[in-house]
């Protein structure tokens, strides 16, 4: 559920407003419905991780992974064919652990004002 | 326990968030920069080329635009008035181009640091003493003068500002999310400070101060024996013997207190050696169809995004085809249907120094026609990422910008190049409004028109060469030339004498100028522009004239030459330093005595055909041996204290050939007296010696094209935007004038006719992306010798099969 909700509001929200905007969603839903603590960061992380990677292969893909090629030689890595993948990757892991992050924020703060 | 992990991880997770949106260092802000939506992913373009014919929405224009896309993304533009075509120029360009077009303004008007933060601010420094933005500021007043001349470049700079207004963050090119800062409007000074960079390009070097060195330790005989004032092996751009029709008005005496100034301590930018170009045309004579060929290749240190961009301009009175420089409007060389035209450096000497004897530490006023003048202040503000502001104030003699004064000299490698306590007198600081020569050469029709549309360029000064379908052909070494007298400028000179000022302006319509002479083509090479019979002093030196001397025999020869017969010529790669030197090279060495790796490489060099071909070992080996023996044969003029230069090549080749007991030749540290002979052998040995040590025995990796690993490197160099190392001929002095980063920008060949037929190919391709395939699509073709055949359309709705798209701009 939280999965689904991260995904597809940071997609919705992201054609507008600057890459970030995944911390307060993630933090929200999970704030909201995030369930546990495990489920809160996995499912955060999961969401993005996996819209990230489908919309960066979705432009890269077309461009035949010529652009991130060289972003991969840029960033340090060896001109390989296979190179971009780990750009791809890291983008993935990026997005995923701000959100995993902002989302264990939503999920605590949601816990401690529960107790209250 | 919860809300301290609450707490923890909202910090945790802002902490990130602001991490990951900051620039850290050399790296993009990783977030931004990875975002799928906004960051760099968003600039990978699709292979396919999209939609046929598109519409597009551009607020400005007062009518329909169609631009017409070829199979090489180059633009046709089509416009019904002279303000939408150049609007649509600037659009069009900065499309593609925005980000190169944005940095280079930055490099030349010294406001790096507001991007890369300190780092940059002894450049931006150095490029603002030197009067980059002066002498821009000082074209844009000239213009002003021009209405016609400014509303081109007014609809040219809201074209390009149209489409900066269209953009959203993730529409911005790749190297501004890289760097991390935002385009911000064009203006017209931007176009300025372009052709002001051209300027510090081609005509920003200058030898004075090594010349001043040598000549305090050597005296004016030796000085003038080896930097004579004219080349003892020249072949000039004007053949020998052409009539100078005109009066010359009167010639500045070289002045009586004439001594040259030596000043410790300083040290100048030496003109630089593959800064060149060629360009000639054959008459119809020469040529299997009865009218003129011209080609034209600039040499540029070579860049991605490529240096130039190619496009067609139409509006009524208006077609023509050629390149451009992204952030100028018009064609720069090209063609149209009556007329072609092409470009080469001149290289006359038009920056010179003179030593500044200021009043006091003040520096309010100095010592000029024996009374004292005083001084003007101007304040640079540079910005510097971070938020911080550094004032710098440049005091301006009469002459110009005190670059450096004695004490402010830093230690920045460009800065030390510069002589300190000295007044810089530039061309580029003058007014003037070369781009009408553009706008008018685009609408020539005829010679006459060529004429008179040069007369508008000042600087850097180039050799025009001109073809026509009505089957004329000339050539005009052109630009502002200062009325000097001889020699004036070789050395530092003496700011407080008023003869030593530049006395006025050769007369426009005076610069040498040959149309169609008896041997039946022009050419030029950056070589001297006349021989010694042209009244006027341009300078004592000019480029060396190997590439000229090849052309114009090869020209010479050529009878029913085609388009191919003319390619080849741009692509020839014999050295005409090894015709001229090897023979004496090979007569001096003693094969029965060499052995080993020397063995072998002597009997490549014996039945090296001269050629600088990319699989030559011959090549690689001359290239070396031949530095080598300039470095140990002028080894007095290296000297740390007092830094000078070499000799021109010329004078070591005619030394070798027919002075071999001189002096020069002797090594000082031993006692006997050597001649050219040992000092052959040495540096012959050293030569092998240091190639085997690097290469490894004689193999494949001495092959010239390995040795010289030619690549197109990115403009900021970025790693992996650059082209990879291609494995290509050619070589410094030698027509195909490719080196290890400069060489030919842009190759055009145009057959003259009805119609005209138009061949070329840069280095390059029309996308200033790096995700895009249009970015470096043409650098095999470049690279192989090749050329494309260019599309001249005669109108927008032409069909062609190697039409690819159409886009329609319309203001709603």
């Amino acid at each position: 559920m939280l999965f689904i909700l991260i995904a597809v509001f940071s997609l919705l929200l992201q054609f507008f407003l600057p890459w970030w905007i995944i911390a307060p969603v993630s933090a929200v839903l999970a704030a909201l419905v995030g369930g546990t603590a495990r489920n809160a960061f996995f499912s955060s992380f999961m969401a993005i991780f996996v819209m990230w990677i489908g919309v960066s292969l979705s432009k890269s893909i077309p461009n035949q992974h010529l652009l991130s090629g060289k972003v991969a030689v840029m960033l340090g890595l060896p001109q390989s064919p296979s190179s971009w993948i780990i750009v791809l990757l890291a983008t993935g892991i990026i997005g995923g652990l701000t959100a995993s992050v902002s989302a264990l924020a939503g999920y605590y703060w949601r816990a401690a004002l529960k107790k209250k | 326990m919860k809300v301290f992990l609450a707490v923890l991880f909202t910090v945790l997770g802002l902490s990130l968030v602001l991490l990951l949106n900051m620039k850290l260092g050399q790296a993009p802000p990783l977030g931004k920069f990875l975002d799928p939506f906004h960051g760099f992913w968003a600039n990978a373009e699709s292979a396919s080329p999209g939609d046929k014919e598109t519409g597009l929405d551009v607020p400005g224009l007062t009518g329909k635009v169609t631009v017409v896309f070829d199979d090489k993304m180059i633009p046709h533009i089509f416009a019904g008035n002279d303000h939408d075509v150049y609007f649509a120029q600037g659009y069009i360009t900065a499309k593609d181009r925005l980000w190169q077009m944005d940095f280079q303004t930055r490099f030349a008007s010294g406001r790096l640091s507001e991007v890369v933060g300190n780092k940059a601010v002894e450049l931006d420094r150095f490029q603002r003493r030197m009067g980059m933005t002066y002498g821009a500021e000082q074209m844009i007043k000239e213009v002003a003068k021009y209405p016609r001349l400014k509303a081109v470049m007014e609809a040219y700079r809201d074209g390009i500002n149209a489409y900066i207004h269209s953009l959203k963050p993730g529409d911005y090119p790749i190297e501004f999310k890289i760097l991390d800062y935002k385009p911000e409007d064009w203006q017209v000074l931007n176009t300025g400070l372009l052709l002001k960079l051209m300027s510090a390009t081609l005509a920003g070097g200058s030898n004075e101060f090594y010349m001043s060195n040598i000549l305090a330790k050597f005296g004016p005989d030796i000085t003038r024996d080896l930097f004579p004032d004219y080349p003892g092996l020249e072949d000039p751009i004007i053949p020998k013997g052409t009539p100078w029709n005109f009066k010359p008005v009167s010639i500045p005496q070289v002045p009586k207190s004439y001594s040259a100034i030596a000043t410790a301590g300083i040290r100048t930018k030496e003109l630089e050696e593959g800064i060149g170009s060629n360009n000639w045309a054959i008459s119809g004579k020469k040529s299997a169809s009865g009218y003129p060929i011209l080609a034209n290749d600039p040499h540029l240190d070579l860049t991605l995004p490529a240096i130039w961009y190619q496009l067609q301009l139409s509006a009524p009175g208006l077609n023509v085809y050629g390149v451009s420089i992204p952030g100028s409007p018009c064609v720069v060389i090209g063609y149209n249907k009556d007329v072609a035209w092409g470009v080469t450096n001149v290289g006359s000497d038009v920056l010179d120094w003179y030593q500044v004897n200021f009043r006091d530490t003040k520096k309010d006023a100095y010592f000029y026609d024996n009374a004292w003048k005083p001084t003007r202040r101007r304040i640079e503000h540079i910005a510097i990422r971070g938020g911080k502001q550094l004032d710098d104030t440049v005091i301006y003699t009469h002459q110009g910008p005190v670059v450096y004064l004695d004490n402010q000299k830093p230690a920045f490698a460009k800065a030390a190049n510069i002589p300190s306590g000295h007044a810089l007198r530039w061309i580029a600081h003058e007014p003037s409004a070369d781009i009408w020569a553009f706008y008018l050469l685009n609408r020539a029709k005829n010679y006459d028109d060529y004429r008179k549309a040069i007369t508008w360029f000042a600087a850097p000064a180039q050799n025009f060469a001109f073809a026509s379908a009505t089957n004329d052909i000339a050539i005009t070494p052109n630009g502002r030339f200062p009325l000097k007298w001889r020699e004036q400028g070789k050395f530092l000179m003496d700011g407080s004498k008023p003869e030593n000022d530049w006395q006025g302006w050769i007369p426009t319509e005076q610069n040498p100028t040959v149309k169609n002479p008896p041997r039946g083509f022009i050419s030029s090479a950056n070589q001297s522009p006349a021989d010694q019979s042209y009244p006027y002093y341009l300078s004592w030196e000019f480029h060396s004239y190997d590439r000229a001397r090849r052309i114009n025999s090869r020209l010479a020869v050529m009878e029913h030459a085609t388009v191919d017969s003319i390619r080849a010529l741009q692509n020839d790669t014999y050295s005409i330093l090894a015709e001229n030197i090897l023979p004496v090279l090979l007569k001096s060495l003693e094969p029965g005595r060499l052995s080993g790796e020397a063995k072998a490489a002597y009997s490549i060099m014996a039945g090296w055909n001269k050629q600088y071909d990319a699989g030559e070992k011959g090549a690689s080996i001359f290239e070396l041996w031949h530095n080598t023996l300039a470095r140990m044969t002028w080894d007095e003029f290296l000297d740390a204290e007092h830094p000078m230069r070499f000799p021109p090549r010329e004078r070591l080749v005619r030394m070798l050939r027919d002075e071999p007991l001189s002096p020069w030749f002797d090594d000082k540290n031993t006692p006997a007296k050597e001649t050219s002979r040992k000092i052959i052998r040495k540096s012959f040995a050293f030569t092998i010696d240091s190639l085997a040590r690097k290469l490894g025995p004689i193999g494949d990796k001495w092959e010239w094209g390995r040795v010289k690993g030619s690549h197109v490197p990115h403009l900021a160099a970025i790693p992996g935007f650059g082209s990879a190392t291609l494995f290509a001929g050619g070589g410094k002095n030698i027509v195909n004038a490719l080196s290890e980063s400069n060489g030919p920008s842009w190759r055009m060949i145009v057959a003259l006719g009805k119609p005209n037929k138009g061949y070329g190919v840069f280095p390059g391709g029309e996308s200033g992306n790096p995700g895009s395939f249009y970015y470096d699509n043409m650098i095999e073709t470049w690279a192989g010798g090749k050329l494309n055949e260019l599309l001249f359309l005669q109108s927008p709705t032409e069909t062609n099969k190697r039409i690819i798209k159409r886009i329609l701009l319309t203001n709603h």
